[in-house]
């Protein structure tokens, strides 16, 4: 209970604007570990969009505005190798979905915090100071918003650090396409694919999903196009699955976990 | 930067801030309808391995072994570091096994 009578204090020294709590910084300390994970990963992705021709700003700009790893990839990918925007914005944004779930997850943590603090709560929050904040509430209910927030300023510093070394490194070291850096983004994607498998009953959906893009690309079907539609055939197949095994036990589809 | 690259993170950073706001406001709401959430919950890793799939296609036999041994890394180890750096790693190896 120490923290909280700590908070107290700090809180009755600044009202209006947001202070530096002793929760923020136990959020901030504690997140390290997962902190350096994201950098190692932000490093790899700042030598990647280097290469394929973002100075390092811009790529801190992107880290700091977009704060979303996998998504950064993703239309960093797609831009490298078809030049649309809306294409690898629609591929970014469509990875992303998952916040819909981590956000409403964390709207009983937000409930009492005032607007300009919640929105950058909202914006802060990352995978790793998500899952550390769930977690440590469940042992200590009086984490809150501050823990969220000083754990999510750690992660976007080294996020959007690590991605910027990375970049500056990586403009300044000769075109590593020829080395398989290229691969990188795809390796990358099937280590994600990994990270989001759930087991058997993503096997058709995921095969789908493969079999659909290669077919689309191989009609020259345009880049974003071919992704969407391939992606679009594996949700089909697992709905149509989901569908099927819900007839069988004649009850309403079961929630997916 | 170029004016689409502007357009891109700027488009990217609009667009992932209002998922996450949506998601404190609605997102109960949204996940409360089995169908909606069953294609939230489905489509991003659909959309991953159409990824990998777009990058694949029409790609040398090179990168379809090293994407082989990037699968059995990240299968073994789920870690994406990892499985970055040992799917490089075969990618030149392999790259210098196909010269000789």
């Amino acid at each position: 209970m120490y923290h909280y009578h700590y908070k107290r204090v700090f809180d009755t020294t600044a009202s209006s604007a947001p202070a530096i709590s002793l929760d923020m910084w136990r959020g901030a300390t504690l997140i390290l570990p997962l902190g350096i994970g994201a950098a190692v990963y932000g490093f790899a992705f700042g030598v990647l969009a280097a290469q394929v021709g973002f100075p390092a700003w811009g790529i801190g700009l992107m880290s700091i505005g977009v704060f979303a790893g996998s998504s950064q990839i993703a239309a960093v990918d797609q831009f490298a190798t078809n030049g649309a925007v809306a294409g690898a914005v629609v591929a970014g944004m469509a990875l992303n979905l998952r916040y819909l779930g981590i956000m409403a997850s964390l709207s009983e943590v937000l409930r009492a915090t005032p607007l300009m603090k919640k929105l950058l709560a909202v914006h802060v929050t990352a995978d790793e100071n998500w899952a550390l904040t769930m977690s440590e509430r469940a042992r200590d209910p009086s984490v809150d918003a501050d823990f969220l927030i000083g754990s999510g300023l750690m992660v976007v510093v080294m996020w959007t650090g690590s991605t910027v070394l990375g970049a500056w490194i990586g403009a300044g070291v000769p075109d590593l396409s020829g080395y398989g850096l290229g691969f990188a983004f795809t390796a990358a994607f099937i280590a994600m694919a990994r990270g989001l498998w759930r087991g058997r009953r993503d096997l058709l959906p995921f095969a789908s999903s493969f079999a659909a893009t290669a077919v689309l690309v191989r009609f020259e079907v345009e880049g974003a196009f071919a992704i969407l539609g391939g992606a679009a055939a594996g949700v089909i197949v697992s709905g149509a699955i989901r569908l099927a095994a819900a007839g069988r036990a004649g009850t309403a589809p079961e929630r997916p976990s | 930067m170029t004016e689409a690259q502007w357009l891109l993170i700027g488009l990217l950073a609009a667009g992932t801030f209002a998922i996450r706001l949506t998601g404190l406001f609605v997102g109960d709401a949204v996940e409360r309808r089995p169908a909606l959430r069953a294609v939230l919950h489905d489509l991003p890793g659909c959309l991953v391995v159409a990824l990998v799939a777009s990058s694949l296609a029409g790609a040398s036999l090179q990168a379809w072994l090293a994407a082989a041994v990037a699968l059995a890394v990240a299968a073994w180890s789920n870690h994406v570091i990892l499985t970055m750096a040992i799917g490089v790693g075969a990618f030149i190896a392999i790259g210098s096994l196909l010269q000789i």
